[in-house]
């Protein structure tokens, strides 16, 4: 067995929304090993999104621990977070959040800029096949393309886990399975650990783990012992 | 260039209107404080140079006579350090245009070199004898007189052709005027010619006699002290007049200048930044807003906050800096100009033209100090954006019901589009203060301005012809019999003529001192037309006086207390003398009696001077008569006042575009930041079938009702201007007085109006080309 990379315990986080008290995670606990490939599988509103953010130390819990190497980072203060999040997590959202005034090279370039150890730009950029796109800005990139950059622009700056927020959501079946390949190839050739969050439940077949969430709780979790290729994948 | 410079980069470019309205804004601001700073820098230290090289007398007294072999006795007096006695006197220069009247006051210097106001040669030598002059460097540029040439100038009726020997400048005469009233120089007319003593001791008569002192002291501090010896000692000799440094006339013009233009530097460019700083940290709080997810993808990348708080200061930063630097710049250049101009006026030879690095300091620190801030407050959200909060789409507003519509039977009258203006003037009502204090501060700048331009206007025709309605006023060398009056109108046949008594005494009440000219005139005087400050008419009394409403201010008297005349001349007491009347005089202090009450003070039967009305040139007559000190033409005055004015009108122009452009600069500026932060409600109404010219009147509306509100009150915001200025500017010299009138009022709100109408409709073009179904559809940063 690998080396775990994030040890999730007890985790709960409540929002107040006007008076009512929403309980997006209750008392959730697993484990996540170093090079996994994890897809975190639940409907809209099972609390996957919450989860993300709280691992990538983007918003913080009620209760509970997140441990990052063994590191307690519930705990960090915002310069320790910010840190953290700028060396070791590299995230990808569903709508792509690239800036738009910057070019897709110079979004990449922004994130790498404030690292330190990170991958080489361009080997990057060919590894998500977008040599021919990279001086051109969001806007007059397709959906596929411009998610991506937003993958380059994680994968780039070297971090131990990509945090893939519904990263084929926005797109359409064939992108997605080509933006799947990118983040299957990351996990393989660059050997980061990758975690999905994605309704879509086809796209479990390709992790190796599998994780699944409802109503705040993981109510299911194991292991895949045969991931199938993206390009196999149907929905 | 880092990304994130580079983003700043290219956000600046994109809202290139509004950059472009800031910067002028900020390169005004320092433009001024520059130009000002630079050129009243220059002006005072070259002159306190110049004091310092020439050893500029620390105290002027003006005396009946004082004997030579007191001189002796007077450097002995405790804290007097230097003496310089001299004859001092006023006299005709004849020329060859016999219709025109050259005044010279005659300045008596030592054969080689004084102690005190020593004489700056410019050119030819300071050594003099008999039948020699040194003019003054001005005078004899506007008279086209050179060394070598011969001057003739007539004392006591005899007129003496003088060599002039060298071209000089004095500390004593930096800003040349013949009184107090004169208010402009007049190179041309009126200059200063330094002979020397004992030649003009011989012409006179008055060798050994002196009727002008001045001193420097060992410690200037000490000056009370000193003058009270100096009365108690000296008074037998009658003292005129006794004046500190600070009030000696060319120095006090000076700093008056100088200090009149360092508060208005002061006060211009800090509204400006003032104006600036808002519209920035404004724009950069509605970037932060609009840019929420960038701000949480920024952070998700690792990002700090300080990184992310600096990426958007830097906005205001970048912004100021450019301004900066361009009104710096030209700022630098125009103080030249400043400068030059300056020299028409005030005549300092060794006046530099320097760039002060101080000034530019303090400017850089000025611009910086408040860009950062406004960047900073603008900012200040960055700091509470958490990174996943800002991926979940905004709650929106919290919608309040306003005042209005509490109010049913008049909300229930209101159209649709009359409703939403109303809401939304009342719900950001951050914006409502901004726009109505933009219109405010427009009406209130260009109601001062429109103010000031009607009295500088009026201040002459209002002074010389409404209130002083003489053609002439001439001046005897010495008091004279009522014989002399009837001689001179025999001689130049004036169509109408009065004798006067003009001497200056100290007045007081209590502690409270000034030293004045007294008027006499005759009882039923044509020449004046005393009027209160409610307009109504105040005749001359018998007894008693009239004082002009600066001088009442000074020694706080009102109508029916009583002030002392301190009494100079030998064996003649001090006089209690009741106000009867407060007058209204723009220019200068004086106190005005009837001629027979004011022989109380002076002795019967005497003059000393004459007005006249007439249409004939009396130059010529006048230059053969014996005993005319001077001669001033009303006429003449007004012109050379004309000349001033054009300057005055230059400087109105430029504060009309500046106070134009603050109100363009706030109402465009405000307006594209609304339609930016509103473009989905706007794209809703598009959806809903409201056209673009309607929705833009949605805009107008909002923008019409805040700025009525700035309408209102710019009224008395203008008015604590005016009277800001009237404190900067009230002086023994002038007043500025006049009231705020309603054709001031009416051309203040149609300039305004006018500004805030292009404003608004170069932001029309926003809403044409705003892209409403990209806005709704929109998701990246």
């Amino acid at each position: 067995m690998s080396n775990i990379l994030f040890k999730i315990d007890n985790l709960s986080k409540n929002y107040q929304m006007g008076e009512v008290t929403v309980e997006a995670l209750k008392e959730v606990s697993f484990e996540i090993y170093d090079g996994e490939f994890v897809v975190i599988l639940g409907p809209s509103g099972s609390g996957k999104s919450t989860l993300l953010n709280i691992m990538g130390g983007m918003d913080v819990p009620s209760s509970g621990k997140v441990y990052f190497k063994e590191q307690d980072i519930t705990n960090y203060n915002e310069k320790k977070l910010t840190n953290f999040r700028r060396k070791d997590v590299g995230f990808i959202f569903q709508f792509y959040n690239l800036l738009g005034n910057l070019t897709a090279r110079e979004n990449i370039e922004l994130a790498v800029e404030i690292c330190e150890d990170t991958l080489d730009i361009d080997e990057v950029i060919r590894a998500v096949n977008l040599q021919d796109r990279s001086n051109h800005f969001p806007s007059q990139m397709s959906g596929g393309e411009q998610q991506r950059v937003a993958i380059a622009r994680a994968a780039s700056k070297n971090p131990e886990v990509m945090l893939c927020d519904e990263p084929t959501g926005a797109l359409d079946f064939e992108t997605g399975i080509s933006i799947l390949k990118v983040l299957k190839q990351v996990n393989q050739e660059f050997k980061r650990t990758v975690i999905v969050i994605t309704h879509n439940t086809p796209v479990a077949q390709m992790a190796d783990r599998v994780l699944k969430m409802r109503s705040g709780r993981i109510i299911e979790s194991y292991t895949n012992d045969s991931p199938i290729d993206p390009e196999r994948i149907e929905w | 260039m880092k990304k994130l410079n580079l983003r700043l980069f290219r956000m600046i470019k994109h809202s290139k209107g509004q950059n472009i309205a800031i910067l002028i804004v900020v390169i005004t601001g320092l433009f001024t404080y520059t130009a000002m700073n630079s050129a009243i820098t220059n002006l005072e230290t070259s002159l306190l140079e110049f004091y310092d090289l020439t050893n500029f007398g620390d105290v002027y007294v003006q005396m009946m006579h004082f004997p030579e072999s007191e001189v002796h006795n007077l450097e002995n007096l405790d804290n007097v350090k230097e003496v310089d006695a001299r004859i001092v006197f006023d006299a005709p220069m004849i020329t060859d245009n016999r219709d025109e009247k050259v005044s010279v006051r005659i300045v008596t210097v030592d054969k080689y070199e004084n102690q005190i106001n020593k004489l700056f040669v410019e050119k030819g030598t300071r050594t003099i004898g008999d039948r020699e002059v040194l003019i003054q460097k001005q005078f004899a540029e506007a008279r086209k007189i050179d060394v070598g040439d011969t001057i003739t100038v007539q004392i006591n009726g005899v007129r003496y052709p003088l060599l002039v020997k060298g071209l000089v400048s004095s500390p004593e005469f930096t800003y040349v005027m013949e009184d107090e009233q004169a208010l402009m120089p007049r190179p041309d007319k009126f200059g200063i010619i330094f002979l020397e003593k004992d030649f003009v001791g011989l012409v006179t008569g008055m060798k050994g006699i002196y009727n002008d002192l001045v001193l420097t002291l060992e410690d200037e501090s000490k000056y009370k002290e000193t003058e009270k010896l100096f009365e108690n000692r000296f008074d037998k000799y009658g003292i005129i007049r006794l004046i500190e440094k600070e009030d000696q006339l060319s120095n006090s013009v000076m700093f008056e200048e100088i200090n009149g233009v360092k508060q208005i530097s002061g006060f211009i460019p800090i509204v400006f930044l003032f104006v600036a700083a808002a519209i920035l940290s404004a724009m950069i709080s509605r970037n932060v807003k609009n840019d929420r997810l960038v701000i949480g993808i920024l952070k998700a990348l690792g990002y700090s906050n300080g990184q992310v708080l600096r990426h958007y200061t830097m906005y205001a930063v970048s912004i100021g800096s450019v301004g900066g630097i361009v009104g710096i710049f030209t700022g630098t250049l125009m103080s030249g100009v400043m400068t030059r101009m300056y020299l028409e006026f005030f005549y300092i030879p060794l006046l530099k033209v320097k760039v002060d690095p101080m000034n530019i300091i303090s400017a850089v620190i000025l611009t910086t100090v408040f860009c950062t801030l406004a960047g900073l407050y603008g900012a200040r959200r960055v700091l509470k954006i958490s990174p996943a909060e800002s991926m979940r789409p905004e709650v929106p507003k919290e919608g309040n019901r306003i005042l209005l519509e509490k109010i049913p039977s008049i909300w229930r009258n209101v159209t649709f589009t009359w409703k939403i203006v109303f809401r939304n003037i009342f719900r950001d009502k951050k914006k409502f203060v901004f726009i109505s204090l933009g219109a405010a501060f427009t009406v209130a700048m260009s109601l001062m301005t429109f103010w000031l331009s009607d009295l500088m206007g009026g201040m002459f025709t209002d002074h010389y012809g409404g209130f002083m309605k003489m053609d002439y006023s001439i001046q005897f060398s010495q008091p004279l019999s009522k014989d002399a009056i009837m001689d001179l109108e025999k001689i130049i046949k004036p169509d109408y003529i009065e004798g006067k008594m003009e001497m200056p005494f100290e007045v007081s009440n209590g502690r409270l001192k000034k030293a004045v000219n007294i008027i006499g005139l005759e009882q039923n005087t044509k020449f004046f037309d005393f009027k209160d400050y409610q307009g109504k008419t105040v005749d001359l009394p018998k007894t008693g006086a009239l004082l002009s409403y600066n001088l009442a201010q000074a020694l706080d008297v009102d109508v029916g207390d009583q002030v002392l005349i301190n009494n100079y001349i030998p064996g003649r007491s001090n006089v209690y003398v009741e106000v009867k009347g407060i007058i209204k005089q723009i220019l200068g202090i004086n106190v005005y009696m009837d001629l027979s009450y004011m022989e109380t003070l002076t002795g019967k039967g005497s003059f000393n001077g004459a007005y006249i009305n007439t249409d004939r040139n009396i130059g010529e007559d006048l230059n053969s008569l014996k005993n005319i000190g001077g001669v001033q033409s009303i006429g003449e005055m007004q012109d050379a006042f004309l000349e001033y004015l054009d300057l005055t009108i230059l400087a109105v122009v430029f504060m009309v575009i500046f106070s134009g452009l603050l109100g363009f600069v706030i109402i465009y500026s405000m307006t594209i930041l609304s339609i930016n932060e509103r473009s989905m409600e706007f794209s809703s109404l598009r959806v809903l079938g409201f056209t673009k010219t309607e929705i833009f009147g949605i805009i107008l509306k909002e923008n019409t009702v805040m700025s009525a509100l700035g309408f209102v009150y710019g009224l008395p915001m203008g008015k604590l201007l005016i009277d800001a200025m009237r404190t900067v500017y009230v002086s023994d010299l002038y007043t500025f007085d006049a009231p705020i009138n309603i054709k001031n009022i009416f051309y203040a709100y149609i300039f305004t109006t006018i500004c805030l109408t292009i404003a608004q409709l170069i932001t029309y073009k926003k809403i044409r080309t705003l892209n409403f179904i990209e806005a709704l559809k929109s998701r990246t940063s």
